[in-house]
């Protein structure tokens, strides 16, 4: 009934991005500091179940996108975290032809 | 650990709420994405609800629950489980950084133990889950350690006066896991139909498990 039904738990998730690219967290408990940050997680999990991409390709491009972006000493590591997790999603759909992304100038 | 936890924010996920502010940058990147996602029958609005729910509840009290009802059926793990608590949960699949020095603590006819953090929030999240809002809570933190018996019995749990209380201090460093006695009656049950008695409380120790309800 639940639409979560069948979605991976938390603990498949920590395990599939363990290492370089773990979920941000305070004393084991997620954090989202902005209620984009977890529509953006959200987001990404339904969208990989539903195009069959796997958490191992996930990872590949969010660990580039975290390596490529830019570290600002302004901003929160949940900030850019989730900022990379967009790349990486949306990295993962332009690959599948499902996302065109609109360069910025 | 950081002691001030602000739990106030952070929880608002309704995508149509209303802002005070204009959408920021990665604000309007996330709802373009979503609505893109949406339009290609990707994702729906619910689903993301639904995900962004389940994380937050999380699984880990099942992990615990599983762990207290293997340690209720196989004497030789019960054993090992209270020697290495760490090393035990690990043969189940479960562990993590919050559980790199877990302690499992039994329940006896005698003794009764509750885990509490003084200092801040520690939580053995790998078996338990993200810890409820009272563990945190700063009465919970300094009553237990003062008065157990009368915080105990706030949370319904009356125990008699021969049974010692033994309060643990969980840390950055130990976090404790309370393995309840199992229940009289549930000589029959599997293990699955155990771990379904073993609520997040009673491996805090505010709660022991009840045997199931006979059926209707």
């Amino acid at each position: 009934m639940s639409a979560a039904d069948g979605a991976p738990g938390l603990a498949d998730l920590d395990a599939a991005l363990a290492g370089d690219a773990p979920l941000p967290r305070d004393n084991g408990e997620l954090v989202f500091e902005e209620p984009w940050q977890g529509r953006a997680l959200g987001m990404g999990v339904v969208a990989l179940a539903r195009t069959g991409a796997s958490w191992a390709e996930f990872r590949r491009h969010l660990v580039a996108a975290i390596r490529r972006r830019p570290h600002d000493p302004g901003e929160s590591a949940a900030t850019a975290y989730y900022a990379a997790w967009l790349d990486a999603l949306e990295a993962l759909l332009a690959e599948r032809g499902l996302h065109a992304p609109r360069r910025r100038s | 650990m950081s002691e001030a936890h602000d739990h106030e924010h952070g929880h608002d996920h309704e995508p149509g709420r209303t802002h005070d502010a204009p959408l920021s940058e990665v604000e309007l990147r996330v709802k373009a994405l979503e609505s893109l996602l949406v339009e290609k029958g990707l994702v729906s609005t619910d689903a993301v609800d639904a995900i962004i729910e389940l994380y937050e509840r999380d699984v880990g009290p099942k992990n615990g629950a599983r762990v207290v009802a293997r340690a209720w059926t196989d004497p030789a793990y019960r054993e090992r489980l209270l020697a290495d608590g760490t090393r035990a949960i690990a043969e189940l699949g479960f562990g993590g950084a919050e559980a790199d020095n877990l302690v499992a603590v039994a329940n006896t006819a005698a003794v009764h133990n509750v885990v509490v953090c003084t200092l801040c929030s520690c939580y053995p999240w790998p078996v338990l889950g993200l810890p409820p809002t009272w563990y945190k809570s700063l009465p919970y933190r300094a009553r237990m350690v003062a008065e157990p018996r009368a915080v105990l019995r706030e949370f319904g749990l009356e125990l008699p006066d021969e049974v010692q209380v033994r309060v643990w201090d969980s840390s950055a460093e130990v976090r404790y896991l309370v393995v309840p006695m199992r229940p009289a009656g549930t000589d029959g049950l599997t293990e699955d139909a155990l771990a379904a008695l073993v609520t997040r409380d009673c491996m805090i120790g505010t709660a022991v498990p009840l045997p199931p309800r006979p059926a209707a």
